[in-house]
C-alpha cells in the first residue's frame, strides 16, 4: 500500500497481522480519525475499543496487542522515540498503555506504518519479520527461553544486523502478570502485563528494519521548532544537568528527606538506607556511561555493571522507580542488590515496580507470619537483599514459590486473606511517592485509567519542581482541576504524540504543540490539544467502565488514608474522598464516575451513549 | 548562635567535597540567620544553583530565620519519573 499524500507526520498504514489464520494485512489510517485522538496513546485506546468487547478474558485470543507511534516517533524533533503497547491489561483488566523509548517505535515507522495490530494466537512460538513492505511471520523455537539481549543477537543474524527488536523474557513466555515487552536490549513496555499476552500469544519477538522516512508537512517550520526546543533542553538545568549526570535516582535523597518515600511495603514514608541507594550513589558505585534513545540530547539512559561480589552483572538502570521498588520497598540498601535485581527484571522481562512491590508485599506476609519459611522456601525479610534477588529471579522463572509472586501483589494479598496488604489501586501497585503527604497524586493514584501509576499524571512536578506552578503537596485546594487538566489531559495528549514525557521539564505542551503543527498540518492549537487529551481519557475511562469497573475502584489501599507513623510528616494521610466528588463534577462525569451524555457530546463520543451512561 | 546541620545535594557536594552523599554538617549561625543568608553569605553558594530548599523535610520561604536543630538540605534543580 502506498503512503497517502495527506498523512504528513504519519505513514498513514495500519499493519494487522493475525498469528491464528497468518493473515496479514495493511489499512488506511484515518485521519479524521488520527485529528481527533492524534496516535499512539489516543488512537491505540480508540482502536481497542472499537476491536474488543472490554469484558473479554485479558488472555483471550480475541485481546489484540496494538503497538501504536505518534506523529511526531521517528520525526527527528527530540526525544521522539516513544511508541505504546495497548491491550486489556492482564494484570489489571484495565486498559492497558505501556509506553517505552529506544529505537524500535522509530523504526516502525521507517518500514512504514503507525499502528501494528497482533490478533490471535500461534500454536507455536514464532517471531515476526517486518522488513518494510515485506512481512513474514516466522518460527521462534530456538528463540524460545532466551533472554531478550540473546534474542536480539539471534535475530538480527537472521534478519538485518539493524534490525531493531521488541521481545519478551522467560517471564513473558511464562505469562507472568508482571511482564512487559523489551526494545533494544533493556527498555520495557513495563507496567500491566502486557508481556504476558504477547506471551500467550506464542509471539517472542517482532523486529523491524525500514527504510522510509517521515514526510513533513512544513519542513522549515518544524525544523526551526526542533532547533529551538533543542536549544531549551541543552539549556535546561533537569533535562541536560540534573537527568544526564545523576538520572532519575537523583530524587532518592529529595522524596526521602520530605518524608515521601514509601518503604517497606508502605509501613512507613522514610527510609534509613536512602543515601545508599541514590542517584549520587549509583554514580559512584555502578554508572559507566549514557545511552540515547533516538534523537534525544537528554542521554539519561544510565549504562551500568557490577563488577564484582554476589550480585556482579551489567545492564542498564536503576531508575528511580527501579531502586526504590527493588530498594527501600523490600527494606534493601545494598545498591549492589538492587542494581542486579534490577538487571534481572530485564532479562526476565518483568516490571521493576510491579515485581518489587509484589515481593515487598510477601516479606510483609512472611514477617507477620502469614507466609513460611517452608512455604517460600527460604527467610523472606524486609532489608534481606539477597533473598530479594533470590526471590526476583523465582519470579521470573515462575519457580516453587515465584509462580505465586508472578502474578503480581493484589492476587497475592488476595490469595492470603490479606487484602490490606496490596498497595496499589485497580491492581496496579503504586509508585515511589506517598499518596501520604502528595494529595495530588493521591487522586492521580485513585483515578489513573491503568490504575495506580505516576506516569498517567506526574503530580509532582506541581508538588515539588514548581512546573508549571508550585502547590505545595499537603494542599487539597484546586488539586482536582490540576490533576485532571494540565497534569492526566496534557499527559493522555503528550503520550499520543510519540515525543518523551522527560521533555516537559525543559519545553511546555505548547510548543509540543508548536511542533505537531508544521509535522502533520492538522491544528494542534493548545486549547484543541488539551480537548484531545480530554477525549483520549474519557476513552479510556469508557473502556474501563464497560470492563466493569465502577467508582468503587477509584480508591486507595487504607493503610495509606491512615496517618503516617514516622518522618518529617508524621500524621499525614491521603485525603482523597474529600475531592473524588469534585474531580467527577470537572471531568463531566456523574456521581458514579461515568461520563454524562453531554459530556460524550462535546468530546465527538455520543456513539458511546447508552452503554455506560447515567 | 544556634546549631543546625546542613546537608548539600546532588551537584552542590562539589561546594563541600569532603562530604559524604546525604550527610548533615553541623554548623554554627548567628541567631535571626535567614535561609537565604545561611545560603549565599555563609555557605557561599550562588542562589541560582539552588532550586530546592528544605528545613525539617518541609519546602521553604528563603526568608525564613533559622532556629535551634534545624535540618537544612539544599539541591539543585532535579526531577524524575
Amino acid at each position: 500500500m502506498s503512503k497517502r499524500s495527506e498523512s504528513y507526520g504519519y505513514m498513514g498504514v495500519i499493519l494487522r497481522i493475525n498469528l491464528t489464520s497468518g493473515a496479514i494485512t495493511r489499512e488506511p489510517l484515518d485521519m479524521t480519525l488520527a485529528e481527533k485522538v492524534i496516535g499512539g496513546r489516543g488512537l491505540a485506546s480508540y482502536l481497542l475499543c472499537h476491536e474488543i468487547d472490554p469484558a473479554i478474558a485479558p488472555l483471550s485470543p480475541d485481546n489484540p496487542l496494538i503497538f501504536a507511534t505518534g506523529p511526531l516517533t521517528g520525526s527527528g524533533a527530540p526525544a521522539t522515540s516513544r511508541y505504546v503497547v495497548v491491550c486489556k491489561a492482564p494484570l489489571t483488566g484495565t486498559i492497558a498503555c505501556s509506553n517505552s523509548g529506544g529505537f524500535f517505535g522509530p523504526e516502525l515507522k521507517f518500514a512504514g506504518y503507525d499502528v501494528l495490530i497482533i490478533e490471535g494466537e500461534s500454536p507455536d512460538p514464532v517471531y515476526i519479520w517486518i522488513d518494510d513492505d515485506k512481512v513474514e511471520i516466522r518460527p521462534a523455537g530456538s528463540l524460545w527461553g532466551q533472554f531478550p539481549v540473546a534474542t536480539e543477537v539471534e535475530i538480527k543474524q537472521a534478519t538485518h544486523p539493524s534490525a531493531k527488536v521488541a521481545s519478551i523474557g522467560p517471564g513473558g513466555e511464562k505469562l507472568s502478570l508482571l511482564a512487559g515487552i523489551v526494545n533494544d536490549n533493556y527498555r520495557l513496555a513495563a507496567r500491566s502485563g502486557v508481556g504476558a499476552l504477547m506471551g500467550k500469544k506464542k509471539l517472542k519477538a517482532i523486529a523491524v528494519h525500514g527504510s522510509e522516512s517521515v514526510t513533513l508537512h512544513d519542513p522549515e517550520q518544524f525544523w526551526k521548532a526542533t532547533m529551538d526546543m533543542h536549544k531549551k533542553i541543552t539549556n535546561d538545568p533537569i533535562s541536560f544537568g540534573s537527568f544526564r549526570a545523576y538520572g532519575t535516582a537523583s530524587l532518592v535523597n529529595l522524596i526521602n528527606e520530605m518524608g515521601a518515600f514509601p518503604t517497606r511495603n508502605f509501613q512507613s514514608d522514610t527510609f534509613d538506607g536512602a543515601a545508599d541507594t541514590s542517584g549520587e550513589a549509583l554514580v559512584q558505585s555502578v554508572l559507566k556511561r549514557n545511552r540515547a534513545c533516538f534523537a534525544c540530547p537528554i542521554s539519561c539512559t544510565r549504562v551500568s555493571e557490577v563488577t564484582a561480589g554476589p550480585f556482579k552483572g551489567r545492564g542498564e538502570g536503576p531508575e528511580y522507580e527501579s531502586v526504590w521498588a527493588l530498594g527501600a520497598l523490600c527494606g534493601v540498601s545494598d545498591l549492589a542488590a538492587v542494581t542486579k535485581a534490577n538487571f534481572l527484571c530485564s532479562e526476565y522481562g518483568i516490571d521493576t515496580i510491579s515485581t518489587g512491590a509484589t515481593i515487598a508485599c510477601a516479606m510483609e506476609l512472611f514477617e507477620s507470619g502469614v507466609l513460611s519459611e517452608q512455604e517460600i522456601g527460604f527467610p523472606l525479610k524486609f532489608g534481606d537483599a539477597a533473598a530479594m534477588v533470590r526471590a526476583v529471579i523465582m519470579t521470573g522463572d515462575r519457580e516453587g514459590f515465584g509462580d505465586i509472586l508472578a502474578d503480581g501483589s493484589y492476587r497475592l494479598a488476595q490469595r492470603y486473606g490479606h487484602p490490606e496488604c496490596f498497595m496499589g489501586s485497580k491492581r496496579l501497585e503504586m509508585s515511589a511517592y506517598s499518596p501520604r503527604v502528595f494529595q495530588g497524586m493521591a487522586l492521580q493514584y485513585a483515578t489513573s485509567n491503568r490504575g495506580a501509576c505516576h506516569v498517567r499524571g506526574n503530580t509532582v512536578a506541581a508538588e515539588l519542581y514548581g512546573i508549571p506552578r508550585y502547590m505545595p503537596p499537603e494542599v487539597m485546594e484546586q488539586k482536582e482541576e490540576m490533576v485532571r487538566r494540565p497534569f492526566q489531559n496534557s499527559t493522555a495528549f503528550v503520550d499520543s504524540t510519540g515525543i518523551c514525557l522527560f521533555t516537559k521539564f525543559a519545553i511546555t505542551h505548547r510548543e509540543i504543540c508548536a511542533l505537531l503543527a508544521p509535522a502533520t498540518g492538522i491544528d494542534f492549537s493548545f486549547d484543541r490539544s488539551i480537548e484531545q487529551g480530554d477525549r483520549i481519557w474519557n476513552i479510556e475511562r469508557m473502556f474501563n467502565l464497560k470492563a466493569g469497573f465502577t467508582r468503587a475502584d477509584d480508591i486507595l489501599p487504607e493503610r495509606v488514608c491512615e496517618p503516617s507513623p514516622d518522618g518529617p510528616r508524621a500524621g499525614s494521610r491521603a485525603l482523597l474522598q474529600k475531592n473524588l466528588d469534585t474531580y467527577y463534577q470537572l471531568r463531566g462525569w456523574d456521581e458514579m464516575g461515568r461520563p454524562t451524555a453531554i459530556k460524550l457530546k462535546e468530546l465527538g463520543l455520543e456513539d458511546w451513549w447508552g452503554v455506560c451512561g447515567s | 548562635m544556634v546549631h543546625i546541620t546542613v546537608k548539600l545535594n546532588v551537584s552542590l557536594r562539589k561546594y563541600r567535597s569532603s562530604l559524604k552523599i546525604n550527610e548533615e554538617m553541623p554548623i554554627l549561625i548567628p541567631s535571626d540567620t535567614t535561609l537565604a543568608e545561611l545560603l549565599e553569605h555563609i555557605l557561599q553558594i550562588p542562589a541560582e544553583e539552588v532550586a530546592i530548599h528544605m528545613v525539617n523535610g518541609i519546602k521553604s520561604d528563603m526568608e525564613r530565620i533559622l532556629v535551634e536543630g534545624d535540618k537544612v538540605a539544599f539541591w539543585p534543580p532535579v526531577a524524575g519519573g
